[in-house]
């Protein structure tokens, strides 16, 4: 078959322009990320928080389900006992010490099916990029919601 | 308990299967050998069965002659039911299944569903048969029954009443193995509670063990209260160092941190209990101020060192030291580092000044073999279960030696053993004692003549009235005690026995062929006795050439500065009694360097402070009271720099020129190059359940030495 | 039939409680007669008598005294269970009260039929009248020569005890008792086939025979008079010999014991007590509190025998015969019948500690008026739980009250669950309920 400018080159190219000179006229799928943010699902799960009750004692129990659920084995709880001059959640129990190592973390969303108190949920912030290591490890007052 | 046992046997049938079991072995055993499990709250196979909690509920029949099988009318309790000639049990029927979902829904009805935040959680009985055999939902709506929780029955054990499901596990287990019976039921019906009678503290010397035979989170250790739960945790096998028994145990670490202590089954030793010492006294693992680097003096300051400095100022002051210097070693320290510190000591500092004995003037082992030849261990913890009878001389049991202690009183209770307690003061022995002997401080040895006279009837000066006179005890008494104690049986003393005494006892029980028992106070004291930790002995039991000097001979050299150095490894010079003499001696030693795991008070004079490992951090083996060899592994990391004091000697050797060692089971060849009764054991046993040093056997001479002893009281 | 008197005969009769009284009437002829024969004889006779004990369980009387080795090694103990703790039932404290020589006498004889060392009687904590009349009746005994050493020259030596109970329910139950005599909780103990039974490991683990007190006190008559002669009585039934004593109470104008020979009709009894008082028959618990409720049709046909009672579903038990009238709310009698149950339940197995407590608390929220639909259906899963798995027998006892009265009485339950009140609301009913209950029917 012999060689064709018109056919062969300009053709495809004027077509070409032409699919995108259509197109411009549909709305954006992209945003202008950071300024602009999309919507998340509202059943995404990328950051954790540890939740409280609306009298802002905490719900988390220091009961380590989250931990033995874990299959990336990324949280550490360590518990303590509430006394009634420092109450952190109703009950004998509170988390003393919380850790998640975000490097780790697949988020699976294990540790929210285990927790009997509704404690640990994921929410829809993902911006979880860091610049050092050390600072994957969320402790718990990063992860404590603030009181309302 | 498996009742009484006997060997002959019956056919029963178990879920249509055909089994051949001992005669009145109880159905919940029986079916185990099928691999069958019934499901038990109250059931313990070393407590008493009762039959309360009705978990174990099954159907059970029996052949008829023309092969069918009758069914009795109501479902047995498989946990107290003996088993009998042609008797049919079934564990699964349907019948069953739904009887086992009753007694969990009533269980359950009143048991509060706090899972997650009881320490029992994750490995709860009631938790797995509720899982496995029990209803998915509680028709339950009334009030549940509401009681204090989280109540201190003792600084150790705390009590949650509502959780408590009534089995009486840990009321059995007071009344029938510690037997302080501190614990009880009361109020009755849905109120029963169990507790101490007037809510006093729960004070026993085995408290912790009701907290792991409890099966549900109502007792609970009040050190372990929400450090932990289970899955947190990593398990390893040990044994306990802070009794003489050897009590073997689990030891629970998290994170590198040591966490709990629970007991492991070892028939021999501990069955499965634990003591309060081996049980809450562990926590030194996780002191605040454990040494993680050598500390060199520098004026009234300690500045961190590393090791190859404090290896040349140790060498330096040490090597070829010869009378001028001096060790003193803790009977606490394994097998291996005793006898690498003592083969420093002989070969590079090339001196006999080595010793582990608190004091110079206690009864010990060695002399009395050396004197009388006469095994001082000659029994085991175990035999005394089935000793007729038993004496108890001049020792708490239940301090001194626990475990002994638990199994002298299992010979009692189970098997009828008569016992006969004699001490100064009173004892937990006492009360299931046949006879009490109470004597005046420092007459044991006069009443342990009086015994001896009537026991191996000889003729002498110790008559019950000439005993009465001296000791105070009453002459019918010591006849009665005698009595009771019977033609055999065993005789249990521990080394805080003042040396006459211990001898005549000794000679008694050859003389009448009693098991004797003589027992030392430390984790590893016959180790270091049989390992050469000794002035006078070396490794394997040879006699040294010339003696060193003991530990009293030491602390007075030292204090009359004739010593230039001294070394502590593990030893608080101050708990050896005499402050004053020991501070002298601290004082006037010119390098005084003390190995521990954290700084102790002689510590304050010392010019090298060195960090040692503690038992769970290294390799090792030790030597019980009873002479069980048995090892622990290394199951956490020492702090820092810490070393195990075996590496600590083997460095200071290698920098002299010695060969280097390696590994602790190249020092366990080197022991048993040296030390025949080591080099007989199998490492395979020593680590499965550790295995006894051969006795020793008897072979008595000069016993008529013992007429100067008596001559002497 | 009429009452036939054998126990009670001269129970109107003061003297009769003291040893001249009872001589003069012909006492301890019983146990001339046994000393004077082979112990076996005595066994005999009671066998041919047909006696059952009248504790409850009806078990034969002879069985237990011939268990009982006779090769005797160490002591043998007897046990006479006067903790009558059942509710309706009287009849023991009667017999402590006014015949105490009979049990004396009676538990003479069976010490001479087992070789037994001692006696202990174990009464309930709150019979003082009756501890104090036995005590009387025991130290003139001893005075007499027929307690102590070698009784009226036989060679027999025979000590007897009274033990007062703290007031438990469950030391009736016979190894409870002996966990309570041997200063143990009273809480029951194993049982055959778990453990040897009681004839030869009970009391201190040595062989120990346990009668109920009306037993005991018809060994006098059947040793005097001879088996056969009692036998006679009770005749016309399967297999019930002799006379019974039944404590008649609730709604008749006589309430009190009424001795009759077995195979009386309910109704006879009913007669003999004077019949319903401020109404109809409505039902009757026939044996104590623990014996399935029967309704009026199934009075009507009740004959009072140990078989014959099965025919309505019911037991003779322990004799505490309870008749309710019309105006009786089922529920509320029901409701307090397990309210005793739950506080008297000694805790020591599951079922009955944590079913009765809850079967307690759901009538209390149905009569309260707070039921709701499928109680009755968690009623009966909570009773057949209990039933058959509870250690003792105060787990069936507490159960079948329940279970009979759910069977013969649903539509009152039903009712009350519904409506939140009871069913009867006649006036009477009112005034007999307790003073919060009438608030709430109110």
């Amino acid at each position: 078959m012999s060689f064709d400018v018109f056919r062969d080159v300009a053709k495809p190219i004027v077509s070409g322009f032409g699919i995108t000179a259509r197109r411009l006229k549909a709305d954006k799928v992209t945003v202008q990320y950071p300024e602009e943010r999309r919507e998340q699902f509202p059943r995404t799960r990328w950051r954790h928080v540890l939740t409280r009750y609306d009298s802002g004692l905490e719900r988390c129990i220091g009961c380590s389900l989250c931990a033995g659920a874990c299959p990336a084995k990324c949280i550490y709880v360590e518990a303590a006992e509430n006394t009634d001059e420092a109450r952190f959640s109703p009950g004998e129990r509170y988390s003393h010490r919380y850790e998640i190592n975000m490097l780790r973390c697949i988020f699976c969303g294990y540790c929210q099916d285990a927790c009997p108190t509704g404690a640990i949920v994921l929410r829809q912030d993902f911006e979880l990029a860091n610049y050092e290591r050390e600072d994957f490890i969320y402790t718990k007052e990063m992860l404590l919601e603030p009181i309302r | 308990m498996a009742a009484a046992v006997s060997t002959e046997t019956v056919n029963i049938t178990v879920n249509d299967i055909e089994l051949v079991v001992p005669k009145g072995e109880l159905v919940v055993e029986a079916v185990k050998r099928l691999g069958l499990e019934i499901p038990i709250f109250c059931y313990h196979p070393r407590l008493k069965p009762v039959g309360m909690c009705r978990m174990c509920l099954v159907e059970v029949g029996f052949k008829q002659p023309d092969g069918t099988v009758r069914k009795m009318p109501k479902p047995q309790a498989g946990c107290t039911l003996p088993v009998s000639e042609g008797m049919a049990v079934y564990t699964d029927t349907d019948a069953v299944k739904r009887d086992r979902k009753g007694v969990l829904e009533f269980l359950l009805a009143n048991h509060p569903l706090d899972c997650p935040i009881c320490d029992r959680g994750g490995e709860c009985p009631l938790q797995n048969n509720t899982l496995a055999y029990g209803p998915s939902t509680s028709r339950f709506v009334e009030m549940k029954r509401h009681l204090p929780k989280a109540y201190p029955l003792s600084q150790y054990v705390t009590l949650d009443l509502e959780r408590c499901i009534q089995c009486g596990r840990c009321v059995r287990f007071t009344e029938e193995i510690s037997g302080d019976s501190q614990l009880a039921f009361r109020f009755r019906g849905a109120s029963m509670q169990p507790s101490t009678f007037q809510l006093t503290d729960f004070e026993s010397k085995f408290s912790g063990n009701v907290i792991e035979i409890c099966p549900v989170g109502a007792l609970t250790s009040a050190k372990y209260r929400f450090r932990a739960r289970p899955w947190d945790l990593q398990t390893s096998p040990g044994i306990c160092t802070v009794t003489p028994c050897g009590t073997n145990i689990w030891f629970d670490h998290r994170s590198g941190k040591f966490v709990r202590v629970n007991g492991r089954t070892n028939e021999g030793v501990n069955e499965e209990w634990t003591c309060d010492r081996t049980k809450f006294g562990h926590d030194f693992y996780n002191a605040a101020d454990r040494l993680a680097t050598p500390f060199r003096r520098d004026g009234e300051a300690f500045n961190a060192a590393s090791w190859s400095e404090a290896s040349q100022a140790v060498l330096a002051a040490f090597a070829d030291g010869g009378e001028g210097v001096a060790v003193l070693v803790s009977p606490t320290l394994s097998n291996e580092s005793l006898f690498m510190t003592q083969r420093l000591v002989r070969d590079t500092f090339k001196t006999n000044n080595i010793d582990f004995r608190p004091s110079g003037g206690l009864a010990w082992s060695e002399r009395l073999e050396n004197k009388y030849g006469l095994d001082p261990v000659g029994g085991t913890i175990a035999d005394l279960e089935h000793a007729g009878s038993i004496l108890v001389f001049g020792a708490s049991l239940a301090d001194e030696q626990p475990m002994t202690f638990l199994r002298v009183r299992k010979a009692w209770f189970s098997h009828g053993a008569r016992v006969v307690v004699a001490h100064e003061v009173a004892t937990e022995a006492d009360s299931f004692a046949d006879v009490v002997l109470r004597y005046n401080p420092g007459s044991a040895a006069v009443v342990a003549a009086g015994l001896r006279q009537l026991l191996a009837k000889v003729e002498g000066k110790f008559t019950p009235e000439h005993v009465e006179s001296v000791s105070g005890v009453p002459a019918d008494k010591l006849r009665a005690a005698a009595a009771s104690l019977g033609e055999n049986g065993a005789v249990v003393t521990t080394r805080r026995l003042a040396k006459p005494a211990a001898e005549i006892l000794a000679v008694a029980a050859h003389e009448t062929g009693r098991t004797f028992l003589h027992m030392g106070p430390h984790a590893n004291t016959e180790g270091a006795a049989a390992l050469g930790a000794l002035p006078d002995t070396l490794p394997g039991g040879v006699k040294a050439e010339t003696a060193g000097l003991d530990t009293k001979g030491i602390l007075d050299a030292a204090a009359a500065g004739k010593l230039k150095a001294l070394w502590l490894v593990g030893v608080d010079a101050f708990s050896l009694g005499d402050r004053d003499l020991v501070s002298r001696a601290l004082e006037n030693v010119e390098t005084l360097v003390v190995t521990d795991y954290r700084p102790t008070e002689s510590a304050e004079y010392a010019s090298w402070l060195l960090p040692l490992a503690l038992p769970a951090e290294q390799d090792g083996t030790y030597t019980s009271s009873e002479r069980r060899v048995q090892h622990m592994g290394a199951i956490l990391q020492a702090p820092g720099e810490a070393r195990a004091q075996w590496q600590v000697a083997q460095e200071l050797a290698a920098r002299s020129g010695a060969a280097p060692v390696f590994s602790t089971s190249e020092v366990r060849s080197l022991i048993d190059s040296v030390a025949p009764d080591y080099a007989s054991l199998t490492m395979a046993k020593v680590i499965d359940g550790g295995e006894l040093l051969p006795r020793r056997g008897q072979s008595p001479h000069d016993l008529e030495k013992l007429a100067q002893t008596l001559g002497g009281l | 039939m009429a009452e036939r008197k054998l126990l009670l005969e001269h129970a109107h009769d003061p003297a009769y409680a003291t040893l001249d009284g009872y001589l003069a009437k012909g006492g301890y002829a019983g146990l001339k007669k046994a000393l004077a024969g082979e112990r076996q004889a005595v066994i005999d006779e009671i066998k041919a008598s047909g006696l059952r004990g009248r504790g409850g369980a009806g078990f034969p009387t002879w069985i237990k005294w011939n268990g009982i080795t006779k090769d005797k090694k160490g002591p043998h103990y007897l046990i006479c269970n006067a903790d009558e703790g059942e509710p309706g039932t009287f009849k023991d404290k009667q017999l402590l009260e006014q015949t105490p020589f009979l049990l004396v006498e009676g538990m003479t004889i069976a010490a001479w039929a087992t070789q037994s060392d001692r006696g202990y009687v174990y009464i309930r904590g709150e019979f003082v009248d009756a501890a104090r009349a036995l005590r009387k009746a025991i130290d003139q005994a001893y005075a007499a020569g027929y307690l102590g050493k070698n009784i009226q020259g036989s060679g027999m030596d025979f000590d007897l005890y009274i033990h007062l109970g703290a007031g438990s329910y469950e030391c009736g139950e016979e190894s409870a008792l002996m966990s309570s005599l041997m200063g143990e909780r009273g809480m029951p103990r194993l049982k055959f086939p778990h453990v040897p039974l009681p004839t030869v490991a009970g009391l201190w683990e040595k062989p120990t025979i346990i009668n109920n007190v009306e037993t005991y006190s018809c060994a006098p008559f059947i040793l005097a008079n001879g088996g056969e002669e009692y036998a006679k009585l009770g005749a016309s039934t399967k297999n019930s010999r002799g006379t019974k004593l039944f404590s008649v109470s609730g709604h008749v104008n006589k309430p009190g014991n009424y001795e009759i020979e077995f195979g009386t009709t309910l109704m006879e009894l009913l007669d003999m007590a004077g019949g319903m008082k401020g109404g109809a028959l409505k039902a009757c618990v026939p044996g104590g509190s623990s014996v399935p409720i029967i309704n009026a049709e199934d009075c009507g046909r009740a004959v009072l025998a140990y078989e014959e009672m099965s025919e309505v579903k019911s037991m003779v038990g322990s004799g505490g015969c309870m008749f309710l009238n019309e105006h009786t709310c089922i529920v509320s009698f029901i409701w307090r019948t397990s309210l005793f149950y739950a506080n008297e339940s000694c805790g020591k197995c599951t079922p009955c500690r944590e079913g009765t407590k809850w079967m307690e608390q759901i009538l209390r929220r149905i009569v309260m008026g707070n039921g709701q639909p499928g109680d009755v259906e968690t009623l009966k899963e909570i009773c057949s739980q209990i039933d058959g798995r509870s250690f003792c027998g105060l787990g069936d006892a507490a159960a079948w009250p329940v279970a009979a009265a759910l069977r013969v009485f649903p539509e009152e339950f039903e009712f009350y669950i519904k409506h939140g009140r009871s069913m009867v609301t006649s006036g009477e009913s009112v005034a007999m309920a307790p003073a919060w209950q009438q608030a709430v029917l109110a």
